[in-house]
């Protein structure tokens, strides 16, 4: 008989904030943190806004960030978990980035080249196990380590490796990490993919791509109920193989993921009390999502999008979206869609525009990535 | 336990000509021709289709890829591209960065819409996706699990050198390695297990599963020491310490033995952070 799966402790370092407290509060208060960005050298310029890290000075690309930032959400969630000891060494850690070290990899390279140009090469360290050697480093971890690299979808897949990993009682507490930091390779890439916008604005008529940030959201989970009123329920995910960079617009994927979730965990539509969009504000990527949406809830539950608040996180954006959703939920709230004005109606739903109080039971959260990777997870408030 | 229905087996020591071009095994191997592929995505193209020869998957199998590397020879040419000479990466270059563009590039040849994962841990990445595949077996949201591993060998063989930590005695390859599990026993299969070991039991340990004829393989991670001690007190010599270096050995080793079709049972002592994880491997007789 799987066992539940209790989150025990949250922690995130976004735009919004540093520690979850402070980015709850500055979500209701409305901001919207973006620093404009440029990288140098190329033939035309790339500038963009980008969701940062408040209070980190103006160098986003500073080699030391990355293992500096490691720690920062991980401590806040271990803390609150109060998970110690022996409880604490043997956790598992799962972590979930699109770009791991590359803002390290990329600074070394960098400094190579300007100062032994004959001795650079390019990609000095490869950085898949770097976030869990630190974190091992950092709290004292000695569990199994699994880090999960399917683009946007990645720290929730992470979540719900770990969650299997506990429901089946192979492991009794977990720490998913997930990570992304600016850096070069992601922001000049995007860039080439003319993907990006200068305001994110998810599901409204005038919306015209994603603007990208960076943010740390972690997550403690374990057998034993910690007091939080948050469970992780099920999660689903699977391959959409209609385009590497998106899924079938015409939902039929998402939709499929959300009647599997909705199955596997014994739900009827109507039971959602919200659906948490991937929401990327990019045309194709929020028709499709909306048509599969429709294909399955009639009515629609309440629908938010919290990009607008967080930037595109990526990799991150599975455990950054849950955290601070789990810490919306805590206070008794679903937070309201920020810049959305215009209806589509092409698309045939709206999200949120005013915050609104939260029932106890099912919220679902929908990530969709590259690769063809779609990924959706029951968040549970229970108290 | 779980049947293991197939196996392929890949590897490829470098050396001084050029990597072979997998262009015509991909052709007859893969459902149709892929432009835009790098070196990563056609080997685990290749690895995959030969693992599965004619069969017809579940549509809901589901994918684990792992790597301890990942795409190098991609990430490594998109670094040069916007650190060295200021240019902006082609998109499907800067997309095969992710480690998810080769699941897309296996399920679309596959046809597969379950789930596909891009799972590493250095030095075991085979033990990490067979942790996640036979979890989800047992749990049931598959039937079926295709596990591969895939390791790139870029050069210059230096560099990659460094990146992967290989002692420079040691000779490098890259290398495809795939196991198509099944849920539940099949006496006309092989079959394959993981257990947990623990370090200060594993000579105790195998001793009591030990049979005449088994074979003992380690992953790299696995420490000299405890090497020693397992082979010295079961009385055998490991299989494939000859094979040229990748960060998968415990992948490479386990196909290399069942491409030979010894009968019989491997113990691949691999490992997580622990060095703690077994996978046993019948052959089909």
């Amino acid at each position: 008989m799987p066992r539940e799966v209790h989150i025990v402790g949250l922690g995130l370092s976004c735009a919004l904030g540093r520690g979850l407290a402070a980015c709850v509060q500055a979500l209701r208060e409305g901001r919207r943190n973006t620093v404009p960005v440029e990288l140098g050298g190329f033939s035309e310029p790339v500038r963009m806004p980008y969701y940062a890290l408040p209070g980190e000075g103006g160098d986003l690309f500073n080699t030391g960030r990355f293992l500096r930032l490691i720690p920062e959400a991980a401590a806040e969630a271990l803390d609150q978990s109060g998970l110690a000891g022996g409880r604490r060494r043997g956790m598992a850690v799962f972590v979930g980035s699109t770009a791991f070290g590359v803002s390290r990899a990329e600074g070394e390279y960098l400094d190579v080249l300007a100062s032994r140009p004959g001795a650079a090469f390019a990609l000095p360290r490869v950085g898949f196990q770097e976030i869990s050697e630190r974190l091992r480093q950092a709290f004292g971890l000695e569990g199994a380590d699994y880090a999960f690299n399917t683009a946007c979808t990645a720290s929730a897949n992470a979540l719900l490796a770990a969650g299997r990993m506990i429901s089946l009682g192979r492991a009794e507490h977990a720490l998913v990490l997930g990570l992304e930091l600016a850096n070069r390779t992601t922001i000049a890439g995007f860039s080439g993919l003319q993907l990006l916008s200068q305001e994110l604005k998810p599901f409204d008529a005038a919306r015209d791509g994603i603007v990208l940030g960076e943010g740390l959201g972690a997550v403690v989970l374990s057998a034993q109920d910690g007091g939080l009123g948050l469970r992780l329920g099920c999660g689903i995910s699977n391959s959409d193989t209609f385009s590497v960079t998106t899924a079938n617009p015409d939902g039929s994927s998402i939709a499929a993921l959300q009647r599997m979730l909705l199955s596997r965990s014994g739900l009827a539509p109507g039971d959602i009390r919200a659906v948490k969009a991937h929401g990327t504000a990019s045309p194709m990527n929020d028709s499709g999502e909306a048509a599969g949406l429709r294909q399955v809830f009639d009515p629609m539950p309440s629908l938010l999008a919290l990009k607008p608040y967080l930037g595109h996180t990526l990799g991150a954006c599975g455990a950054i979206d849950l955290a601070l959703l789990g810490g919306c939920l805590r206070q008794g709230f679903m937070p309201a869609t920020l810049g959305f004005s215009q209806d589509d109606p092409l698309l045939g739903l709206r999200p949120l525009t005013v915050e609104t109080p939260a029932r106890t039971g099912p919220y679902l959260l929908n990530y969709f990535g590259f690769g063809g990777n779609n990924t959706a997870l029951l968040l549970e408030k229970t108290a | 336990m779980n049947a293991l229905l197939a196996s392929s087996h890949y590897l490829h020591a470098v050396g001084n000509a050029p990597l072979p071009d997998l262009d015509a095994a991909i052709r007859e191997a893969c459902r149709e021709p892929y432009r835009r592929v790098d070196r990563f995505i056609q080997l685990a193209l290749l690895g995959a289709a030969r693992c599965v020869g004619g069969r017809t998957l579940d549509r809901d199998c589901s994918l684990y890829l792992g790597s301890g590397v990942g795409p190098e020879g991609n990430n490594i040419l998109v670094q040069e591209q916007i650190c060295r000479d200021h240019l902006l990466p082609r998109p499907f270059n800067f997309v095969n960065t992710l480690g998810s563009a080769a699941t897309y590039f296996v399920s679309k040849d596959r046809a597969l819409e379950g789930q596909g994962w891009w799972t590493s841990r250095r030095g075991a990445s085979l033990e990490a996706c067979l942790e996640l595949a036979l979890n989800d077996l047992e749990l049931g949201l598959c039937k079926q699990a295709l596990v591969g591993i895939v390791e790139e060998c870029p050069a210059p063989y230096e560099d990659h050198r460094q990146r992967v930590g290989a002692g420079p005695e040691q000779a490098l390859a890259e290398g495809s390695h795939w196991l198509l599990l099944q849920a539940g026993f099949s006496d006309s299969a092989g079959s394959l297990e993981l257990e947990s070991l623990e370090p200060t039991q594993s000579l105790a340990e195998l001793r009591a599963l030990w049979q005449p004829g088994d074979s003992l393989a380690f992953g790299q991670s696995v420490e000299a020491g405890l090497r020693a001690q397992l082979q010295d007190g079961l009385g055998v010599r490991a299989f494939g310490e000859d094979l040229p270096f990748h960060d998968s050995l415990a992948a490479a080793r386990a196909t290399a033995w069942l491409q030979q079709k010894q009968k019989g049972r491997l113990h691949v002592v691999g490992g997580g952070p622990l060095g703690g994880i077994r996978v046993s491997v019948s052959a089909a007789t």
